[in-house]
């Protein structure tokens, strides 16, 4: 369901009146020192499973095979050795290394018919971020941002954007940035390791003294602040508010509290031990993870290369949406698998695949999706969009359609309305529910 | 066999669309058999004037084993069948469900008795080369490597005395086993052809393409890529490294010139050890003869496609390699043939007075 926004509302932080103020007020009222236990409260986890929904990105850097994954083809010159599977929904095939998830398709919508045309990864990272084209006089907030923006608690005490991308081949492409939605949107980039730097306590602090220092410094804030209005001591609260809170969220980023047996599932791969974090800062109330599994660029040995990655990634994402389930959280958790572009039906010599960005595959899952739906159709041989061709902002408006944002809403920047799609642009409603 | 591989040439290269992956040849003749990526096998007769290739259909991905049995053809495909054909007529014999997974390469014991084939199913499994009847299955290679991932069963080779398989994985681990008992006798890696990129791109390539025992039967040859520092590319040195399988020790490492790249995709012996021939590469195709003796490469250079299999007629003289869109039939015929000595007439009367 779109949400609307006053047509004069600057976009700032500090003058957002919504329903996540309301729900941000009740997270404080149940203290925000224990931020992650408030959440986790049964009255609360309900309030979330009903209103709030959440984004799990997959993005697979490089440049997946829409042919060895989402868009498979045989018997043709570009079909390579693998095969189409049937999936769970009649009538529908996939590859045959993802038989995990042929096996679970019911929450999954395939787009085969996506034509960005940028065919260099910065570009094409860049396009698959923000959604549409740069301009040189505004910088655009990406997917994650804007998300974050959208689905986020203001005063949130856990992260409302994380990003993992360990690897560090085409790590500069992804960053997600904020533009001109400004730093409190800007994601946490997590690049070593999987949990953040510089936010553990003090050893030389125990969590008493932690806890009585934040409780002093309400005491003195509440004392100062009192017969006094100023934006600024709320930004100042706010802020520390946050600081504590991220503190408390270090151990979102800590699979040890997880049960054995659910870290089993999920496996020893970084990309599954990240899927499980950000499963975590989902359930916690962060509205925006990206997962980035880097590097599918396989311009040599595209077979092997997927036969790793793509079981891997079978893996991985069907464990998530299966633990998603079985939290109750898959019908507010849009999960996406995206990445710059597809690969090349042609094979090259070194039986590899190039870039190609004219007819490729993305999967969106769970939240507001038609499960077992596909939308668009390529040619036999996979060389070009057939029917349904979209673009990156067609994509963009159906994923904000699916978590509840209107994709047509605007921003403004000083006078300027900024929409979040280009005019015009229509979601892919045939895979929303 | 008087050939010089330095006097290579090329006979007669044969445009065929797609990748030909294996090919077997009808004894004493140029006629080959080609497994493609179209699913297809050929027959084509490459010393005929007008090719024209007969096709055999059954498959239902890439050919990946082609063998020539006393009475048959057998081919194996990537959606893991084995398919018994008549060389004549053309016609299926027999189908049947081998592997579960994807077949990689198919070989026979030297006497006939035997087809040997490999999967990613990581068995290997060993077949009557006539009735079809499974005769053992070979199980030993890991499932996953050691950064669990997926690892995959890549090539197999018989002793030429019969009694010993080779077996050869994405992780470079080589195993040999007992024919007779499936017993497992040796394992050993040839870690330098495997590469694992844990930081960049995080995930790994290259592993044992080939594999082959030499004439004496002491020796196991395996080829590859040497370490890759972009595992997106095969940019790396065709390589090849040579065991004293009963020692598990390595006697011979060729790693290469970085001139020609790319994956040793096979590997052939003379049948004497004069030399071995390894062929490969990556978006182009090169090929190296090897001095196992002296320890040297006698000649590498560049071939006219990215080859994934060779066969040598009986004189050796003549190499035939598929890959890439082509046949290529070579020449290794020695310039300098020795005359047979004439014989000596004073040498005969003398003979005849004692």
């Amino acid at each position: 369901m779109a949400r609307s926004r006053k047509s004069f509302f600057c976009g700032s932080a500090d003058h957002d009146m919504s329903r996540r103020n309301f729900l941000g007020s009740s997270v404080a009222a149940a203290g925000i020192g224990s931020s992650v236990g408030a959440f986790r409260s049964d009255l609360l986890a309900e309030q979330l499973k009903k209103n709030d929904k959440r984004v799990i990105l997959l993005w697979l850097a490089g440049g997946a095979s829409q042919m060895e994954t989402w868009d498979p083809k045989e018997g043709v010159e570009t079909s390579g050795p693998f095969r189409k599977i049937q999936t769970s929904t009649p009538g529908v095939t996939i590859s045959e290394l993802l038989p995990k998830m042929a096996g679970r398709l019911k929450d999954t919508a395939i787009i085969r018919s996506l034509n960005t045309a940028i065919g260099d990864h910065g570009n094409a990272a860049k396009l698959m971020h923000l959604g549409r084209q740069n301009e040189p006089n505004l910088s655009y907030p990406d997917m994650g941002s804007v998300l974050a923006r959208e689905l986020g608690r203001l005063d949130s005490s856990v992260p409302d954007y994380v990003t993992f991308y360990t690897a560090t081949e085409g790590r500069g492409n992804a960053v997600g940035r904020p533009g001109f939605l400004g730093s409190r949107y800007a994601p946490m980039f997590l690049t070593n390791g999987n949990s953040p730097d510089n936010i553990s306590r003090l050893e030389s602090v125990n969590e008493f003294d932690h806890k009585e220092r934040a409780d002093l410094r309400d005491l003195l804030s509440r004392g100062f602040s009192r017969g006094r209005v100023s934006a600024q001591l709320g930004s100042h609260n706010v802020a520390y508010g946050r600081v504590r809170g991220l503190m408390a969220s270090e151990k979102l980023f800590d699979i040890e509290q997880e049960p054995q047996k659910v870290r089993d599932k999920y496996g020893k791969s970084l990309f599954g031990q990240q899927a499980l974090i950000a499963r975590r800062l989902i359930e916690a109330g962060t509205p925006f993870v990206k997962v980035s599994r880097a590097w599918w660029d396989s311009h040599g040995q595209n077979f092997e290369t997927h036969l790793e990655l793509v079981t891997e990634l079978d893996h991985v994402m069907s464990t998530l949406l299966d633990d998603l389930e079985e939290r109750g959280l898959l019908e507010n958790t849009l999960v996406i698998t995206l990445g710059e572009f597809g690969r090349t039906p042609t094979i090259n010599g070194s039986l590899g695949r190039d870039h190609f960005a004219r007819a490729w595959s993305a999967s969106l899952s769970g939240c507001g999706v038609q499960g077992g739906s596909v939308f668009g159709e390529t040619t036999e041989d996979g060389q070009q969009v057939k029917d349904g061709e979209i673009g990156a902002a067609e994509l963009f408006a159906t994923i904000y359609k699916a978590v509840g944002v209107d994709p047509h809403k605007e921003y403004h920047v000083g006078v300027r309305p900024v929409p979040l799609t280009d005019p015009g642009t229509k979601s892919v409603d045939q895979v929303l529910s | 066999m008087a050939t010089d591989p330095t006097n290579i040439k090329v006979v007669k290269e044969i445009s065929q669309p797609g990748i030909l992956f294996r090919i077997a040849r009808m004894p004493n003749s140029g006629r080959l058999f080609a497994g493609s990526s179209d699913y297809k096998v050929y027959d084509l007769d490459t010393a005929a004037d007008e090719i024209t290739p007969v096709e055999m259909v059954g498959h239902k991905s890439y050919v990946m084993g082609l063998v020539k049995t006393e009475a048959h053809v057998v081919s194996a495909g990537y959606e893991g069948q084995l398919i018994w054909w008549n060389p004549e007529n053309h016609e299926q014999v027999r189908a049947i469900e081998g592997h579960e997974r994807w077949i990689r390469n198919l070989t026979q014991s030297p006497d006939g008795g035997s087809l040997v084939s490999v999967a990613d199913d990581m068995s290997c499994k060993v077949w009557n080369s006539e009735s079809g009847e499974l005769v053992r299955t070979l199980n030993g290679h890991d499932a996953v490597t050691e950064h669990n991932m997926r690892n995959m069963l890549y090539c197999c080779a018989v002793s030429p005395n019969n009694e010993f398989i080779a077996t050869a994985d994405r992780f470079c681990t080589v195993v040999v086993w007992e024919m007779s008992t499936g017993k497992e006798v040796a394992r050993m890696r040839a870690e330098e052809l495997y590469t694992w990129d844990p930081k960049q791109r995080i995930h790994a390539i290259g592993g044992i393409r080939s594999v082959a025992f030499s004439p004496d039967g002491n020796s196991l040859a395996v080829g590859g890529v040497g370490h890759i520092g972009n595992v997106d590319h095969l940019d790396a040195p065709a390589r090849m490294t040579v065991f004293d399988w009963q020692k598990q020790e390595k006697t011979h490492v060729f790693e290469g010139d970085g001139k020609f790249k790319g994956l040793t995709e096979q590997i052939v012996f003379h049948p004497e050890g004069k030399w071995v021939l390894g062929a490969g590469g990556d978006h182009g195709g090169v090929y190296t003869f090897y001095d196992l003796e002296k320890n040297e490469v006698i000649k590498q250079d560049k071939a006219p496609m990215h080859i994934h299999s060779l066969a040598l007629d009986e004189s050796c003289e003549t190499i035939y390699a598929a890959g890439h869109n082509k046949l290529v039939v070579w020449s290794i015929k020695s310039e300098e043939e020795v005359e047979p000595a004439a014989e000596d007439p004073a040498a005969e009367t003398d003979k005849e007075a004692s």
